[in-house]
């Protein structure tokens, strides 16, 4: 183990009966490094934190987690790292202080230090005047910033955060950031899972594109935006106002075509190869009948470009949801399906 | 992790909960209306113990002389005093035995013509007694009512005769002496009047902290696992033991607030009385709740969420409530059964708290019952902490 490595996945791999929810994953997260772990629901980010969190045994495979052994060494582990995890880990009854003392009392912190500590997280998210108000009392946004101050009360080296906006107002979500930047700064290493890939482009020094439990890609966000640009894949947004899930199918089908995504109603996302794809892209919607009524080809990629080229996925937000219909009438292709 | 810090994290758990549990007004008010409503309602639907008074009984008189008539005297008199009985009277046989067919006597007193006669000639003057032995409870009674009613007849009348013929004979004696020769002088363990809350209390105490600890262990846990908090306290450094510790001590707390109801409110209400030492009544409940624990921390390990955990966790209490010789005694119990009895760690308990609260009884009394508790404890405790470490890195 290098001094200069927070974390070393060897291997990894979680199953729960036949499902491989983390599948022989190995990276490395260097030390001071904001590193995020990008995929779909259920595509194993979660069950890599909590195994990395010692809360979750690996069934095989083995891990580092600031120099210590994750199952050997399950205490020294702990005692190195804070988590934000996906519910907030807060009692409702408590006050706010109430409710970060008792989680520092957990880390042997010396009281004085731990309500110098509480005083000055609170300042640094502005909360002081809520100091003994009951969390019940809170906002969903007021919470969080309790929740993300209370994991970095006992000064961890590396911090945990699991879909820490998710479901935040943009105040809120952008003064998360904000601290995350801030500590990051400071020297913790984060380890960030989201969804959202504008969050792990703004903060993360490298990127994990993960899938079925498996690494689909890792690099420093320009990086992956550089390797989809830098070969002859391009994202077209296509406006079709008749669009049927047939002629999904077909666009699909195309050999140039490495993924397809439908993004509402009308909007699809093609990602394709060569220097013809336009025209047979074009072609084919029009042999189908299609209506197009615009169509634009991205030159500056996106996260969400690779992700779809990298996966075959869509990855915002909503693209479940809008897609359910046409998928419950007809079926996905099988490139685009959404768990 | 040395055992200091074991502690101490189980202390800052304990303290947490019980913040969480002070504001929480609704499952504070269920740690006191629990307790009353139990004490209530097994004191009521269960019979007391004492004699059911005011049973409808017939008399049948068809003698019509004067012994009869100084019979029925006696016999109001001696009733007035303990309203045992409540008597109506009939002109013939048929009439009474009617009423009770109909349900509306336990039975009748019938004395045949001739009764005064008898006793007048010196004989032995009969009567029936006709008792309706449908329903055996109050069969019993009123047969046991009416023997002791007649002894106490036959005494007066045996009395009188004493007298009478030692008046004859110019021998002054005691006819008290002569009558009843022995006289047993009864002692009990417990002085005074004892009832059947003397037996209940001291092992609705036990069972109510059984109730408390091993539903809320589960109860405790999942609702932290449901919530996410549980991941706040294992991703920090401290061993799993500490969180069961904590809850447990904090659950105990509650249990030990309700035992101190139930027997305020049975000493209030129903007259029961303390006999032996509060400290160790207190040493056995924590030695009952150890006891318990176990089975509660294995029922959460292999369900996982909460209504399952509450499942297994009602399957091996009901029977334990009614074995454990809480409400009967083991002992009138079917031999089988009773076998059943002596594998419950709550029939221990509750017998040990009996004998600690009724009879006075110091550890060496005891001894049996703590070894067998403790040793419950420890085997439960050996299979339930390691699964419960596997079950949380699920």
């Amino acid at each position: 183990m290098t001094e200069l490595n927070a974390i070393e996945l060897n291997n990894l791999t979680k199953n729960f009966g036949d499902f491989k929810a983390v599948d022989d994953l190995s990276l490395t997260v260097k030390k001071n490094e904001i590193f995020g772990f990008l995929g779909p629901n259920g595509a194993g980010k979660s069950t890599t934190i909590r195994m990395l969190c010692t809360l979750s045994q690996p069934t095989s495979g083995s891990a580092k987690v600031a120099g210590y052994d994750l199952v050997k060494d399950s205490a020294k582990v702990r005692e190195n790292i804070g988590l934000v995890a996906e519910k907030m880990i807060m009692y409702d009854r408590l006050t706010a202080a109430e409710n970060l003392r008792f989680f520092g009392k957990l880390y042997a912190l010396p009281k004085p230090k731990l309500e110098e500590r509480i005083d000055e997280l609170l300042e640094l998210v502005n909360m002081q005047e809520w100091k003994h108000t009951q969390i019940s009392k809170f906002s969903t946004g007021m919470k969080q910033r309790i929740n993300v101050i209370r994991a970095l009360l006992p000064e961890p080296k590396i911090v945990f955060m699991d879909e820490p906006t998710l479901g935040l107002d943009p105040q809120t979500t952008f003064s998360i950031r904000d601290i995350i930047r801030d500590i990051n700064r400071s020297g913790v290493t984060v380890i960030l899972t989201t969804h959202a890939m504008t969050e792990a482009e703004a903060l993360s020094d490298r990127v994990a594109i993960i899938d079925h439990g498996r690494i689909a890609a890792l690099d420093t966000p320009q990086n992956l935006k550089n390797m989809i640009s830098g070969g002859d894949t391009t994202v077209f947004s296509v406006k079709i106002m008749n669009l049927k899930s047939k002629l999904v199918e077909k666009i699909d089908s195309l050999d140039i075509v490495t993924a397809v995504a439908q993004q509402d109603a009308h909007d699809l996302k093609i990602s394709a190869k060569g220097n013809e794809a336009l025209n047979q892209i074009i072609d084919t919607i029009r042999r189908e009948g299609g209506n197009i009524n615009s169509i634009t080809n991205t030159n500056e990629f996106t996260l969400e470009d690779v992700f779809l080229t990298v996966t075959g996925k869509e990855m915002r937000d909503h693209a479940n949801e809008k897609l359910a219909p046409i998928s419950q009438r007809h079926g996905q292709t099988p490139k685009a399906r959404v768990r | 992790m040395d055992l200091m810090k074991i502690l101490k994290d189980s202390y800052h758990v304990m303290a947490k909960d019980m913040i969480e549990f002070r504001r929480n007004r609704m499952s504070l008010a269920a740690l006191f209306i629990m307790p009353l409503i139990f004490l209530i309602m097994f004191g009521f639907i269960f019979p007391s113990g004492n004699t059911q008074q005011h049973m409808p009984v017939g008399l049948v008189n068809l003698d019509q002389g004067q012994g009869s008539a100084e019979f029925i005297a006696q016999l109001e008199t001696i009733n007035k005093n303990t309203n045992y009985m409540q008597f109506t009277n009939f002109s013939s046989v048929d009439e009474a035995t009617a009423k009770i067919k109909e349900g509306k006597l336990y039975g009748t007193f019938i004395i045949p013509p001739g009764f005064s006669y008898n006793l007048t000639q010196g004989k032995s003057a009969s009567f029936m007694v006709y008792i309706d032995n449908s329903n055996p409870q109050s069969s019993m009674q009123i047969q046991q009512v009416l023997s002791s009613t007649v002894s106490g007849l036959n005494d007066i009348k045996a009395e009188a005769n004493v007298l009478e013929l030692s008046n004859g004979t110019n021998q002054p004696v005691n006819p008290q002496a002569m009558i009843l020769p022995y006289v047993p002088n009864i002692k009990t363990t417990i002085p005074g009047q004892t009832n059947y809350f003397n037996f209940l209390a001291p092992g609705l105490m036990i069972m109510i902290v059984m109730m408390t600890v091993m539903t809320g262990i589960p109860e405790a846990i999942s609702k932290e696992k449901e919530m996410g908090t549980f991941d706040g306290m294992l991703s920090a450094p401290i061993s799993q033991v500490s969180v069961i510790l904590g809850k447990t001590t904090a659950l105990c707390a509650r249990g030990f607030a309700q035992c101190i109801m139930i027997l305020v409110l049975a000493m209030i209400l129903f007259g029961v009385t303390f006999q032996g030492s509060i400290l160790l009544a207190f040493f056995l409940l924590i030695l009952g709740i150890f006891s318990f624990i176990g089975i509660g921390i294995m029922a959460i390990s292999m369900s996982g969420d909460q209504a399952s955990s509450t499942m297994i966790v009602n399957l091996l209490m009901f029977p334990m409530m009614f074995l454990g010789g809480i409400f009967y005694p083991i002992q009138q119990m079917p031999w089988f059964m009773q076998d059943i009895s002596k594998i419950i760690p709550l029939t221990y308990a509750a017998d040990a708290m009996r004998k600690i609260m009724l009879l006075n009884a110091g550890i060496g009394d005891i001894m049996f019952q703590i070894v067998v508790l403790v040793a419950f404890g420890v085997v439960t405790m050996a299979i339930a902490v390691p699964l419960f470490r596997k079950s949380m890195t699920r």
